[in-house]
């Protein structure tokens, strides 16, 4: 109440005031016009009163004229906080340098994170970002507006249908829809398609060159199916020969099945060994003793301590010995027979193509001697024969 | 001040329903409780002590009698004091400060 504004701010004192007449220093304070406030007498001729730092100079007059004597106890406010800040210049650019430190590391881009790129490259996005002023160590305040950038950032990037740039506090996330780009055919250079070997020709379709041979032609091994030069010896152009060619070829196998055949089974029997393993050495914990199976089988199985994904030199190793009997089956003649033949025609779909087609096969030679069966056969396979030869010009002529 | 202008005077707040204070140069006092004054209209402090403050009155004198009283505000013609209050009286006499 009547208390003047912003004393705080504007600093005030506290005053003794002793002398013969206060109520007189009072009275030509008020005169004045000097505000003063929580004015409390301390004794018969004294009293303590609060004023506006800025009336302190303006005391003298009244104090000479009505007597009385001054001590300041205590100053509050402001101003005499800045004088004693002043006095401890290094602490206070101290507090001035760690606020100016602090709101810089905060107005900073500490990190720029990519998201969503699977066939970019980080650093290409990194390096677009880069133009576009997004990088560590930039200033935030410098940067463009966020849907800004991220407009600017699709524009750059082709590759990408959407960028999306987002930034929560020091970190920048750039989150990337890649576009479906259709693949693009590999590059080929100019070629013949020539057979792989002796053959009837069953089947030839070009969908690119010149096709050399028709339908029921024979044809030795390297001979030209599908020419990759195209018009006369004038005017002639070289391209990608391409298509399908399949042809009658024979193979001939030697084969020979024993009518006796042996296998192993399990008895269910086992017995386990552990180690400890420590670098290129092991120590056998548990499962000593000789082995008492006549025969048997080791299992081994090493589990070495990790640590994230990295292993470590130690670990554990366990050896499962599994006791193995053998268990012998007498197949007849005929039995023999078609499982050679059956273990022939696998190798030969493994070995010219899974789309191989058999027409006809003959047994041109079959004894049964020592307990195995011994055969010749012949195949007829329509298998593609077609293979790619590069057109390789000549030089220097 | 003459006795017609007094009258006037008189007259004049009769008719008009002018406070006094205003009128006659009369102190205003507010008291709230025992705990505080705020007194309008005063012509200095005469005398003051813990128990005991004077105030100087255009007329008379203003005397506040209590314990641990202070003065939270002064301006030329307005105090506030605080502390409690046991006695105000009025004296009609008095010298002017």
């Amino acid at each position: 109440m009547n208390i003047p504004t912003m004393i705080t701010v504007r600093g005030y004192l506290k005053l003794a005031v002793r002398g013969e007449r206060v109520e007189l220093f009072i009275n030509a304070l008020t005169e004045a016009g000097i505000p003063v406030w929580d004015v409390k007498p301390t004794g018969m001729h004294a009293a303590e009163i609060k004023l506006l730092l800025r009336d302190f100079w303006s005391l003298r007059p009244l104090l000479k004229r009505t007597g009385c004597r001054t001590k300041v106890i205590e100053r509050n406010g402001l101003p005499f906080r800045a004088r004693n800040l002043w006095r401890r210049k290094a602490f206070a650019l101290g507090l001035v340098l760690f606020f100016a430190l602090l709101t810089a590391l905060c107005s900073m881009v500490w990190d720029v994170q990519v998201e969503g790129n699977e066939t970019i490259a980080d650093e290409d996005i990194l390096a677009a970002a880069q133009k576009e002023g997004v990088y560590p160590f930039q200033w935030i305040f410098r940067l463009q507006p966020m849907d800004k950038l991220s407009t600017n950032m699709t524009a750059r990037l082709p590759e990408a249908s959407w960028v999306g740039v987002e930034r929560t506090g020091t970190r920048i996330r750039i989150q990337i829809a890649e576009a479906d780009i259709p693949e693009k055919p590999p590059l080929m250079s100019p070629r013949h398609l020539i057979s792989t070997r002796d053959a009837v020709v069953t089947r030839i379709y070009a969908e690119k060159g010149l096709p050399k041979v028709q339908v029921n032609s024979r044809v030795k091994k390297g001979d030209i199916l599908i020419s990759g030069v195209l018009g006369d010896e004038e005017n002639s152009q070289t391209v990608v020969a391409k298509g399908e060619v399949r042809g009658l070829v024979w193979h001939e196998y030697d084969i020979e099945v024993p009518l006796v055949k042996k296998h192993k089974v399990y008895t269910g029997q086992d017995k386990e060994r552990a180690y400890l393993v420590l670098g290129d050495r092991a120590i056998q914990l548990w499962g000593y003793g000789d082995i008492a199976y006549a025969k048997h089988e080791m299992l081994t199985f090493y589990d070495p301590f990790t640590w994230r994904t990295r292993q470590l030199p130690f670990g554990w190793m366990t050896e499962k010995i599994m006791e193995v009997t053998e268990v012998q089956q007498t197949i007849t003649a005929e039995e023999a027979r078609t499982e050679g033949i059956e273990a022939a025609k696998r190798d030969i779909l493994a070995k010219y193509g899974a789309d191989s087609r058999f027409v006809t096969q003959k047994i041109l030679h079959d004894k049964n001697e020592n307990g195995k069966v011994y055969m010749k056969v012949l195949f007829e396979v329509e298998e593609t024969i077609a293979k790619e030869l590069p057109i390789v010009y000549n030089q220097g002529e | 001040m003459s006795r017609i202008s007094r009258k006037l005077q008189n007259l004049m707040q009769e008719v008009l329903d002018l406070p006094q204070d205003l009128m006659f140069d009369l102190p205003r006092l507010t008291l709230i409780g025992n705990k505080e004054l705020h007194i309008e209209n005063h012509r200095g402090v005469r005398h003051f002590s813990d128990e005991r403050l004077v105030l100087a009155l255009s007329q008379g004198s203003l005397e506040i009698s209590g314990a641990g009283l202070s003065i939270q505000a002064i301006q030329s013609h307005e105090v506030t004091v605080m502390g409690t209050i046991h006695h105000i009286q009025y004296s009609e006499t008095g010298e002017k400060p």
